[in-house]
């Protein structure tokens, strides 16, 4: 009998653990898995992501400065829906469009509003790149604590049985702490990737922003000596 | 951002499938079987406290007042005494009865009756010298009835007696009961103590049949007193009597084995006077804290010291401590005695039961360095 009872108590897969913990500890560990889960899921996006917007600036900065029109490159990429570089590219030469369209009296406002244009731009697509990183690092620090707040009530109720069982033989107290301590075990499982991964990602999108910023930078330089350009002779004209 | 949530989806629940069933329980340790170990706490001091007993008597609740010495036990004693062998030797006679009765017997009675006798008694010492004198007793003749008359008021019945006496030897056992009463009467009066002396002279000139009369009345006064004292005595003396050991006392004979029950103990006693073992290793403790060894000299693991000291009440060292090194070279020992004489004087006073002085008086600490490096 008694080793029938010791066969029983030494099944201690994970399963078994997971179906012999309490509600509680249960939910914690569900929680904690659905964390997992949702961090993985924000992880591979983002680095897919993070990826094709990479790629894609790699592109337009070669197509950039291979010397091609400006008004050909934006007839072409306004047709079509652009990120990154490409949307501030063609958000600075709509503002500039639009404005000698309709006769731009000063060079300086058209300095400003076109640089203004390309600034909101920048702002949306940095938001996009650093949007669900916040969730991230809220997992990376709030899951061991949740992970040990389900290991604490699993050992209060384990002890709770233990008292009341009146042994302390390590058998009988075991599997309760066992079963108590997977909770951390899945919740360092779900921290430590979503850490990792929020630093890398983080700085990724720091980089992806300062590129697309120092874009920014040069393409307005590039506008304000067009408009230097452009509106010298006309001044002169008049 | 679907597609990446699904993926991690499948991926997670790929491996927690993978994991909840391929990954069993950790392998059981193998922890073999062992044997528990009985461990018992023994209080040295049923080692160090022993009562002196027998081995094989039962546990009492109490101990036997007086442990027994078994050392020469001879059942076969005839005689009693306090000799560790069996002698034979007569009892001592008894001298105590004269003594004892002496003591009992009340002397107010006996004392009237040699009072008479006094009167008497002078008269045998001048007897040897009057019988010489005796041709010259016509001469005194005429004064004697002069004292006689005049004195005679008073002492009459004393010489009436006299005259008396002399028809007693005849009929002694008729007048004997009346004698003492009679010979009561002149207790009361003082005046015959003083008269003796110059009746000499006068008593002179009946000197033999003076004598005879004198000498049988003693005799029965004698008899009455020792009948009073023994009547007396009967009360007193044979009611003690029964309750004395009438066993002769002798010098021989052996002291009998006691016939209590031995108590349960050891071979001797070795009593709680001496030191406990937690009060002992107390003492060394405090000898060790102060003990400063040298480190790193050589041959030091074979030196050992014995310091000697005696210690006061107050555990304060007495005198100088005596110190004796064996082992190892000149120059260590020189070097470890010094050091361990200097830790046995910083160390004073000792805390040690002041109850148990006794025990340590006196105390050998034998130091050895080898356990100190």
């Amino acid at each position: 009998m008694e080793q029938v009872g010791l066969a029983a108590t030494s099944d201690v897969t994970l399963w078994s653990l997971f179906m012999e913990a309490g509600l509680v500890v249960k939910l914690v560990m569900v929680g904690l898995v659905a964390a997992s889960i949702w961090t993985w899921a924000i992880i591979v996006d983002k680095t897919m992501s993070f990826g094709r917007v990479r790629r894609r600036l790699d592109n337009f900065e070669e197509i950039f400065w291979s010397g091609q029109s400006l008004e050909e490159l934006y007839r072409t990429l306004s047709e079509q829906k652009t990120t990154g570089m490409g949307a501030i590219f063609v958000a600075a030469m709509r503002e500039w469009k639009k404005s000698f369209e309709r006769g731009a009296r000063t060079p300086i406002g058209l300095q400003q509003r076109i640089e203004k244009a390309m600034d909101v731009t920048l702002a949306r697509e940095s938001e996009e790149l650093e949007s669900r990183l916040g969730s991230l690092a809220t997992i990376g620090s709030a899951a061991p604590f949740i992970g040990l707040f389900g290991t604490v009530v699993g050992i209060m109720t384990s002890f709770q049985a233990i008292a009341g069982s009146q042994s302390t033989n390590l058998a009988v107290v075991a599997p309760g702490i066992a079963e108590a301590l997977l909770a951390t075990a899945i919740g360092l499982l779900a921290a430590i990737p979503a850490v990792i991964g929020y630093n890398k990602l983080s700085g990724d999108a720091n980089k992806i922003t300062a590129r697309m910023e120092a874009f920014a930078d040069e393409f307005s330089a590039i506008l304000s000596r067009q408009i230097d350009e452009k509106l010298q002779p006309r001044q002169a004209a008049e | 951002m679907k597609k990446s949530l699904a993926t991690s989806t499948t991926v997670h629940v790929v491996l927690l499938s993978w994991g909840l069933l391929s990954l069993s329980g950790p392998e059981r340790l193998d922890a073999g079987i062992m044997e528990t170990l009985p461990v018992d706490i023994v209080p040295i001091s049923e080692l160090t406290q022993i009562q002196q007993g027998e081995r094989t008597a039962p546990m009492a609740e109490t101990a036997a007042p007086e442990p027994v010495e078994t050392d020469a036990p001879e059942p076969d004693a005839q005689n009693i005494g306090n000799n560790t062998v069996d002698l034979d030797s007569p009892p001592t006679p008894e001298a105590r009865p004269e003594t004892v009765e002496e003591a009992a017997a009340p002397a107010p009675t006996p004392e009237p009756v040699p009072q008479p006798e006094l009167v008497p008694e002078p008269e045998p010492e001048p007897e040897p010298v009057e019988p010489a004198e005796a041709p010259p007793p016509p001469e005194p003749e005429a004064p004697e009835p002069e004292p006689e008359q005049e004195v005679a008021a008073l002492p009459e019945p004393a010489e009436a007696e006299a005259p008396d006496a002399e028809p007693l030897p005849d009929a002694p056992e008729a007048t004997a009961p009346a004698e003492p009463e009679v010979a009561a009467l002149p207790e009361n009066i003082p005046t015959p103590m003083s008269r003796p002396e110059p009746p000499r002279p006068q008593v002179a000139e009946q000197p033999e049949p003076a004598e005879r009369p004198q000498e049988t009345p003693p005799q029965q006064p004698q008899q009455a007193p020792q009948e009073t004292t023994e009547r007396e005595s009967e009360f007193d003396a044979d009611q003690i009597a029964a309750l004395l050991n009438q066993q002769a006392p002798s010098g021989g004979g052996q002291r009998q084995v006691d016939n209590q029950q031995a108590a349960l103990g050891g071979q001797q006693t070795t009593g709680g006077e001496s030191l406990s073992q937690s009060e002992l290793d107390a003492l060394r403790g405090q000898i060790q804290r102060c003990w400063n060894v040298v480190p790193g000299m050589a041959d030091a693991t074979d030196v050992r010291i014995r310091v000697g000291m005696r210690l006061a009440p107050d555990g304060t060292i007495q005198g100088q401590p005596s110190v004796s090194a064996s082992g190892g070279s000149d120059m260590a020992q020189r070097t470890l005695s010094g050091s361990a004489l200097r830790a046995v004087l910083r160390c004073a006073p000792y805390s040690l039961p002041a109850e148990k002085y006794e025990t340590w008086s006196e105390v050998v600490v034998n130091f050895d360095p080898s356990q100190m490096f």
